[in-house]
């Protein structure tokens, strides 16, 4: 089995897509620290120097979750588009195993996105503190708890991504849906609407990294947020199995 | 036990019956042609055997068990589909580094396959600047990884030059003949495999019109034999008395059917006629192809095997 998610891995390192997906997602992330650090305590953004503004900057580390997705749903319905599936069917007749090693794949792509997401937020959080003058103390418990919910809400995009290439099979078709889904439905259903928001993925990464609600209502505890995003996590990989394991490939 | 056994196979995709009730066997050390027109279900019944199709009944084994139940597949069958292509963003070798990996092989074998067909030069290029020919000689190699004893060949001459077909033919040739590989190569050109193949299969709409050798089949194109010379014409009663029926296309040459060249010699030896031409006439391969996988709509296809096998004059 680790020698098919190997396989699964050089798949991934082997084309530059996963380094311009990586880049994109470090520039969100960028983009959001910079932020935040910048308006720290101004119009209603946490001030870095207490413990909410502290977790909202490090959950920027994790707002490339659509880029995870992507680099899940490539890995395979680049195999459909490039017609690889057979290869890849030939080298393991039993299907499942491959399923497996894509969902490991995924899981140590989304551990790559994550950590280097958290790297840029521990470069860029360390001088916001010490120049807003807080306490580096206030990187704790908290701040793992963050990290530890982007690394699992990027394995659970990229798993996430991984289903939806499965059923879809069409690339594009697949990455407009997961677009779509991350930058419109969800981020609309999260803000304006929390009661269902809260159930979705996006919301159940916000209730791991602890950040508070902008609208009222509020999410998950983070524990309720953590089963959640596994639950999910566990449906999807049964999507990706379901729809791989049965069909002719011809 | 056959390195191949496909028995009483068939699949359907919706309405489509692509495979109807198709057996045959491929024993190792032989070159088997498979061989049908566009549509006739070649690929259909090569990707059952490699359990990407799943199929309606019947069965499709190699080396007498299923493809999804062998350990280590790759190292029992190589297989060059059509409907397959490569990343073109990763390289040649890369390509087959993924394989290996998976396979559990080692990565010295993608730099070893690669020399195999000619690739070597090329194996750090991606893809994309590949053409057809280089593709399908990367296929090639992805197939010969596991250093296979079976293999399956989907149309591989597609793409290539007359020289890359001449070098498949003669590869073909090699593992059968010194590696005693067995070989399912299909094919809708039956010219392109004339030269390599031992057996050859032919299916249209489906369904198995012929089976036997390729010496079988040729002789289903049998046409008499010609014989020229000046006073042929004194041949005409001796072989009449033979049983065998004589036309004159022209002065000088004898068309004559029924009887084997042995006998048209025999009797002008008797006759004492200078020959200057004694051949077995034969339509050319393609006719007697286009003969038997007629459009459907047409004549019912000739029984299965057999048919050819007891015709009068079977090749030598
Ligand atoms: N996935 C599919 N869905 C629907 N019909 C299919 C599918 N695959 C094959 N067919 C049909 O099954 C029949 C046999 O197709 P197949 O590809 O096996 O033929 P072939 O002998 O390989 O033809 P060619 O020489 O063109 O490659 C055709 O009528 C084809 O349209
Ligand atoms: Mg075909």
């Amino acid at each position: 089995m680790t020698r098919l998610v190997r396989a699964e891995l050089l798949k991934v390192f082997t084309t530059r897509m996963v380094w311009g997906m990586l880049a994109l997602s470090l520039g969100f992330t960028a983009i959001g620290l910079v932020a935040l650090s910048v308006l720290s305590g101004a119009q209603g953004v946490p001030a870095v120097t207490g413990p909410e503004g502290v977790r909202n900057l490090f959950s920027q580390a994790g707002t490339g979750l659509v880029f995870a997705f992507v680099i899940g749903t490539l890995l395979m319905t680049g195999e459909y588009r490039f017609q690889t599936i057979t290869y890849t069917f030939l080298v393991t007749p039993r299907r499942e195993r491959v399923v497996a090693a894509k969902l490991a794949a995924c899981a140590v792509v989304g551990l790559l996105f994550g950590l280097a997401g958290i790297a840029l937020a521990f470069a860029v959080a360390i001088p916001a503190l010490l120049i807003r003058g807080a306490s580096l103390s206030l990187i704790g418990g908290d701040v793992a708890r963050v990290c530890a919910g982007v690394v699992g809400a990027m394995a659970l995009y990229a798993i996430l991504g991984l289903a939806v290439g499965s059923l879809l099979r069409n690339q594009v078709a697949a990455i407009v849906v997961g677009v779509g889904w991350v930058y419109v439905l969800e981020s609309i259903l999260v803000a304006l609407l929390p009661s269902v928001g809260k159930w979705l993925p996006g919301g159940a990464a916000q209730a791991v990294y602890g950040v508070s609600s902008p609208f009222g209502s509020g999410y998950l505890p983070a524990w309720g947020g953590a089963a959640l995003l596994v639950g999910y996590a566990a449906v999807f990989a049964a999507v990706a199995s379901l729809t791989t394991i049965r069909r002719d490939i011809t | 036990m056959p390195a191949i056994e496909i028995r009483n196979l068939s699949k359907s995709f919706g309405a489509v019956r692509a495979v109807d009730d198709v057996s045959f066997t491929v024993e190792a050390g032989t070159v088997t042609g498979y061989l049908g027109p566009n549509g006739a279900g070649k690929t259909t019944t090569l990707r059952s055997l490699l359990g990407l199709v799943a199929p309606d009944s019947g069965e499709a084994l190699v080396n007498g068990r299923r493809y999804a139940d062998l350990a280590r597949p790759v190292c029992e069958v190589g297989a060059v589909l059509e409907a397959t292509n490569f990343h073109p963003g990763r390289t040649a070798r890369d390509h087959l580094r993924v394989l290996c990996a998976a396979a559990g092989l080692p990565e010295a074998r993608a730099e070893q396959t690669l020399g195999q067909v000619g690739l070597a030069d090329v194996a750090r290029k991606r893809v994309a600047g590949f053409s057809l020919g280089m593709r399908q000689r990367l296929a090639l190699a992805t197939a010969l990884l596991g250093e296979p004893r079976i293999l399956i060949l989907d149309e591989p001459a597609n793409g290539l030059d007359p020289g890359g077909i001449q070098w498949l033919r003669g590869f073909l040739r090699f593992l059968a003949d010194d590696q005693g590989c067995a070989v399912l190569v299909s094919s809708h050109v039956l010219a392109e495999v004339e030269q390599t193949v031992d057996d050859v299969v032919i299916i249209a709409g489906g369904r198995m019109v012929r089976e036997g050798t390729l010496a079988e089949l040729t002789s289903a194109g049998d046409r008499g034999v010609r014989v020229a010379g000046a006073g042929v014409e004194r041949l005409r009663a001796r072989l009449e008395a033979a049983g065998a029926t004589v036309e004159s296309p022209q002065d000088g040459v004898l068309l004559v059917h029924g009887a084997p060249p042995e006998t048209v010699g025999q009797a002008a030896l008797d006759e004492r006629v200078v020959l200057s031409e004694l051949v077995r006439e034969r339509s050319d391969l393609e006719a007697v192809f286009m003969e038997l996988t007629a459009a459907p709509g047409g004549p019912p296809p000739p029984p299965v095997a057999g048919a050819v096998t007891g015709a009068p004059g079977s090749a030598s």
